[in-house]
């Protein structure tokens, strides 16, 4: 007669991982969906405080302006590839003072991002820095 | 005749490491990973040729087609908050990389709106990174 263990049987004890790849997984799929994996495209610049543009608009510092639906370097109109070769040639990128990068932007109240955009990054481009031109309140 | 059977080969995908790679992947995910918190806000962002990658800033402000503004996120009432606001989370900041604010705005919004908060921007200290699209056309 095969004898029955008397011993009680330990309850198994551990942490059960069956479903970790599955939470894994899950989590993966939140991940790649909240992910904006897009590359950040731009300019950076650091803007002068008005203040100061006011004072320099005396003298002959470089200015864009925008009206009207035309473009406008030093007074000529010009189209904004004439006005990249003609911040090319300024060579701002090889001035050293800081006040000599400077390329002041006039605009009116009217004009939309996108023209005072593709100015803004021109110049920048150019190595020149932004002086924003604002209006007298 | 006694006939032997033969023996079938178990042929099973080892899942064994499946956990492994799936928290390997999820780590990868959380590291490069940057919550889409402006996702809801609608604009059209400007484009031009001349633009290249640039780092992502701590500080996001983002005017909508409805010319309403957002900062991380959240709609700021006025321009004046906004100064406020960058100036708060600009606090301590020194470095250039520090006091980068990222600017987005839709094309067609008209200067008399956004200048304002522009101006705020550097007048609050900030470092303006104009987002945009490159274009690709030419």
């Amino acid at each position: 007669m095969p004898f029955k263990s008397l011993r009680k049987k330990k309850p198994e004890s551990g942490v059960p991982t069956d479903s970790f790849s599955d939470i894994a997984f899950l989590l993966i799929i939140f991940f790649i969906l909240v992910t904006s994996l897009k590359r950040i495209v731009g300019f950076e610049t650091e803007l002068p405080s008005s203040k100061e543009e006011k004072k320099k608009s005396e003298d002959k510092t470089p200015t864009v302006t925008l009206k009207e639906g035309r473009l406008l370097f030093c007074d000529a109109d010009v189209t904004m590839e004439e006005l990249q070769e003609k911040l090319a040639n300024l060579k701002l990128a090889e001035k050293t003072k800081g006040d000599e990068k400077i390329i002041l932007l006039d605009a009116t109240l009217e004009v939309d991002y996108q023209s005072y955009y593709e100015v803004m990054s021109s110049i920048s481009a150019a190595g020149g820095v932004v002086g924003i031109m604002t209006e007298d309140k | 005749m006694k006939l032997r059977r033969r023996r079938k080969l178990g042929i099973s995908v080892p899942t064994t490491s499946m956990g492994d790679i799936a928290f390997l992947l999820i780590i990868f995910f959380m590291v490069c990973s940057n919550f889409a918190k402006e996702s809801q806000i609608k604009y059209k962002p400007p484009d031009s040729v001349t633009l290249e990658a640039v780092k992502n800033a701590k500080v996001s402000i983002v005017i909508d087609q409805e010319s309403e503004i957002y900062m991380d996120g959240q709609l700021v009432n006025d321009v004046k908050t906004v100064k406020a606001l960058i100036e708060k989370a600009l606090e301590g900041k020194k470095t250039q990389e520090e006091r980068m604010v990222m600017f987005k705005c839709d094309r067609y919004i008209a200067k008399r709106v956004f200048e304002p908060v522009l101006d705020a921007i550097t007048s609050a200290g900030g470092v303006l990174v104009a987002v945009g699209d490159k274009r690709k056309d030419e």
